[in-house]
C-alpha cells in the first residue's frame, strides 16, 4: 500500500499572534511554527499502519519548517520525504494546496491519503474532503482508528457525545485523521541525527483549479473578557477570591 | 433566491444544531426568499414534527440505516443543490458536516466559509465572520453568492421547533444512493452513561492539556474531591489516555451545563467552547491572558494551574476542617 502523509507546519497558537500591517494575514516574522497537531497524528497512523501490514509512507510536508519536519517523519519511519514548496509569509490555505496533493498522490498511485482532520489555517475548507473529491474517492474525517485489510479499510469516526462510527471502504480513499490509534511516538537524538542525512524531495505546487474564492477583508482579535470578571494572576489572592465566589453561590462545600 | 439549511439525525434523534441551520437561513432571506431545509437519514417524521420555520423539507429517507455516511449526504445533497439550484448552503461544523463542505465546494468549485459565527447579507454579497486558530482570531470574510457555509453549532439560536406542513415535505428515496454508496456503516457504539454523566454533573473541574502529565491529573482529581465535582478533560488530555473517553467535554465529548466549570489549562478551542459555554458559573486558569476560553468564562485567573490548585485546596480543606 502506497501512503501520502500530508504534513502543515502552522504557527504555534498557544504563542501570541499579532496582525500584519495590512490587518489580512497574522505577522509571521517572529511567530513559531510547528507541526499541525491532528498531521502528527495522521503521520502516526501512517506509521502505525506500514508497521501493521507493510506500506510505503510519503511524507509531504509545507510551510516554514518543513525540512525539521521531514527529517523527524523520516527518523519515525517514512520512506520518502518531500518538500512542496509554498508562498513565502503566506497562510496554508487547504483549498489552495488541495489541487497540488492531489496531482501528487495521482502520479505517484497513492492508495491512502491521510492528513489531519483540521488546521488553524483551513478557514476555506478542509484538506481530507477537497483531496477526496478531486481525486472522486471516499473521505471519511475525524478518525480514530484505521485497520488496512488489503484494500479493504475499517476506520473509526469520532461523533457528538462519545458516539463512535465504524465504517468500511476500499482504497484508494482519503482520511482526516482526528487521534491516531495509538499517542504519536517519540523519536531518539540519535534517530534523528541518522534522519538527518535522508534526501529531501522538493515538488512545485499546482494551481488550485478554483475560479472563485472567498477573501480574507481583516482580521482581528475577539474583543475579550466579555462580562467576564478577570481575577489576576496570584493564585493566593486568586484562591481567596474563589473561595468567596463559590461560598456567595453556595457552592463551596459539597 | 433559494437557501438550503442542512440538517441531521441518527439514531432516533435529530442534532439540535439542525434548528440553528435553518434560523441562520432565515436571518438572511430577502423578498422571494425560501428556506429549503435538507434531511436525510430515518427520522423523516421527526423531522417533519420539528422543521416548521423552513418554508419547505427535502427528506432524503432511508429507513434501514441508523446513520447515513458522509458520503451518501453529500451525494444526495448535490442532487438537490443541482435540481433547486440554491444560492447559498448552510452546513453545520459537525462530524458530518466536516466531510460535506468542502466535497460539495470542491464539486460545485463554490467558495466555502468554515468556522462561521456571524453573517450579514447584502444581496448576493455576504461578509461573514470567522474563526481561526483556535478561536484566538477572527476573520471578517467577503464571499460572493453562490456559497457554501460551514456554521459553528451554538452560533445561532435554535428556530423554534414547529411542525412542517405535509404539503410542504418532499420525500427523496435514498436506499439506492445508500446502496451504491463506497464507505459502509458497519458498526455504531454509542457509549454507556451507566458510570459517568457528566451531562447531569452539577459541578464540573476540567483539566486541559496544561496540566501536563498524567500524574496531575490526581491534584486536579483531589480539587474535584473537595468541590464535590466530577472530573473531566478536554481532548488531547483524554487522547492521551490520561482520562476515559465519556470524562471529555466538547464537540466529540458531551455537551454540559453544570452550575460551576472550573477550567484549568483549557486554551477553550471553539470545539471545547461548544461543550460548555452554556455552564451557569466558569471559572478558568490559564497563565496565557489570550486564551479565548476567558471570552466565555465569568472569572478568569492567569496564574499557574498548579499554584491554584495548591492554594484553593488549602482553603477548601481548611473550610470543611479535613
Ligand atoms: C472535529 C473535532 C472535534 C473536537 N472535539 C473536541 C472535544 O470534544 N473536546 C475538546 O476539548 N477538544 C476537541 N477538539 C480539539 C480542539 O480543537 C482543541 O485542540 C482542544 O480543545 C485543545 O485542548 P486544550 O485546551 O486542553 O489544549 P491546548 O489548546 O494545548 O491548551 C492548553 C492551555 O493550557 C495553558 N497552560 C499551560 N500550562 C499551564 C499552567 N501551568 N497553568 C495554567 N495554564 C496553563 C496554555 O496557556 C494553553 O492555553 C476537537 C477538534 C476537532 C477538529
Amino acid at each position: 500500500m502506497n501512503i501520502l502523509v500530508v504534513l502543515r507546519m502552522i504557527p504555534d497558537s498557544a504563542g501570541e499572534l499579532q496582525l500584519a500591517e495590512d490587518g489580512r494575514a497574522i505577522d509571521r516574522e517572529w511567530l513559531d511554527f510547528q507541526l499541525n497537531d491532528f498531521d502528527d497524528h495522521a503521520l502516526e497512523e501512517a506509521i502505525l499502519l506500514k508497521e501493521a501490514g507493510g506500506a510505503k509512507v510519503m511524507a509531504v510536508a509545507i510551510g516554514e519548517g518543513a525540512k525539521r519536519v521531514l527529517q523527524m517523519a523520516a527518523a519515525r519511519g517514512a520512506d520518502e520525504v518531500v518538500a512542496l514548496q509554498s508562498e513565502e509569509d503566506a497562510m496554508i490555505s487547504s483549498r489552495e494546496i488541495a489541487a497540488s496533493i492531489a496531482a501528487m498522490a495521482r502520479a505517484r498511485s497513492v492508495d491512502l491519503v491521510l492528513c489531519g482532520v483540521q488546521s488553524s489555517e483551513d478557514v476555506f475548507g478542509q484538506l481530507a474532503p477537497y483531496v477526496g473529491a478531486l481525486l472522486d474517492c471516499p473521505h471519511v474525517s475525524g478518525t480514530n482508528r484505521i485497520v488496512a485489510n488489503g484494500a479493504m479499510l475499517r476506520v473509526t469516526q469520532e461523533r457528538g457525545a462519545g458516539v463512535a462510527v465504524t465504517y468500511e471502504l476500499a482504497t484508494p480513499a482519503v482520511l482526516g485523521v482526528q487521534t491516531a490509534s495509538k499517542a504519536p511516538r517519540y523519536v531518539s537524538g540519535s534517530k534523528l541525527r541518522e534522519a538527518s542525512k535522508t534526501p529531501i524531495g522538493r515538488a512545485t505546487p499546482e494551481p488550485s483549479g478554483f475560479e472563485r474564492s472567498a477573501e480574507i477583508i481583516t482580521l482581528r482579535l475577539p474583543v475579550q473578557g466579555g462580562s467576564g470578571e478577570i481575577l489576576g494572576d496570584n493564585a493566593d489572592t486568586v484562591a481567596d477570591r474563589l473561595v468567596g465566589i463559590l461560598a456567595a453561590k453556595g457552592l463551596a462545600r459539597n | 433566491m433559494k437557501l438550503i439549511a442542512c440538517t441531521e439525525g441518527h439514531s432516533s434523534k435529530i442534532e439540535a444544531f439542525s434548528l440553528e441551520m435553518i434560523a441562520a437561513a432565515r436571518s438572511l432571506v430577502e423578498a422571494g426568499d425560501e428556506v429549503v431545509a435538507f434531511f436525510a437519514g430515518a427520522e423523516a417524521d421527526a423531522a417533519s414534527s420539528l422543521f416548521g420555520a423552513a418554508d419547505r423539507l427535502l427528506v432524503a429517507r432511508a429507513s434501514k440505516s441508523e446513520l447515513i455516511p458522509a458520503e451518501t449526504y453529500a451525494r444526495l445533497l448535490r442532487d438537490v443543490i443541482d435540481a433547486e439550484a440554491p444560492g447559498l448552503v448552510l452546513v453545520p461544523y459537525s462530524a458530518n458536516g466536516l466531510d460535506v463542505a468542502a466535497d460539495i465546494a470542491a464539486r460545485t468549485g463554490w467558495p466555502l466559509i468554515s468556522y462561521v459565527n456571524e453573517i450579514k447579507r447584502d444581496g448576493d454579497e455576504l461578509t461573514v465572520v470567522a474563526q481561526m486558530y483556535g478561536g484566538k482570531i477572527l476573520a471578517d470574510c467577503a464571499v460572493r453568492l453562490p456559497a457554501i457555509l460551514m456554521v459553528n453549532p451554538g452560533a445561532f439560536a435554535e428556530a423554534a421547533a414547529s411542525p412542517i406542513d405535509s404539503a410542504k415535505v418532499s420525500m427523496i428515496d435514498a436506499e439506492a444512493v445508500l446502496a451504491g454508496g463506497k464507505v459502509k456503516m458497519v458498526d455504531i457504539d454509542v457509549p454507556d452513561y451507566a458510570d459517568v454523566d457528566l451531562t447531569k454533573a452539577e459541578r464540573i473541574v476540567c483539566v486541559g492539556r496544561g496540566i501536563g502529565d498524567e500524574a496531575s491529573i490526581d491534584l486536579a482529581r483531589n480539587l474535584a474531591t473537595l468541590l464535590g465535582a466530577e472530573i473531566a478533560g478536554s481532548r488531547p488530555v483524554v487522547d492521551n489516555g490520561w482520562l476515559p473517553k465519556l470524562r471529555q467535554v466538547g464537540k466529540s465529548g458531551q455537551k454540559v451545563k453544570p452550575k460551576l466549570y472550573l477550567a484549568l489549562g483549557v486554551s477553550g478551542a471553539p470545539e471545547h467552547l461548544e461543550g460548555m459555554s452554556q455552564a451557569d458559573l466558569i471559572i478558568a486558569v490559564n497563565t496565557d491572558p489570550k486564551a479565548p476560553i476567558f471570552n466565555v468564562a465569568h472569572y478568569g485567573a492567569t496564574c499557574d494551574l498548579f499554584d491554584l490548585v495548591a492554594n484553593l485546596g488549602d482553603r477548601l480543606r481548611a473550610g470543611s476542617g479535613r
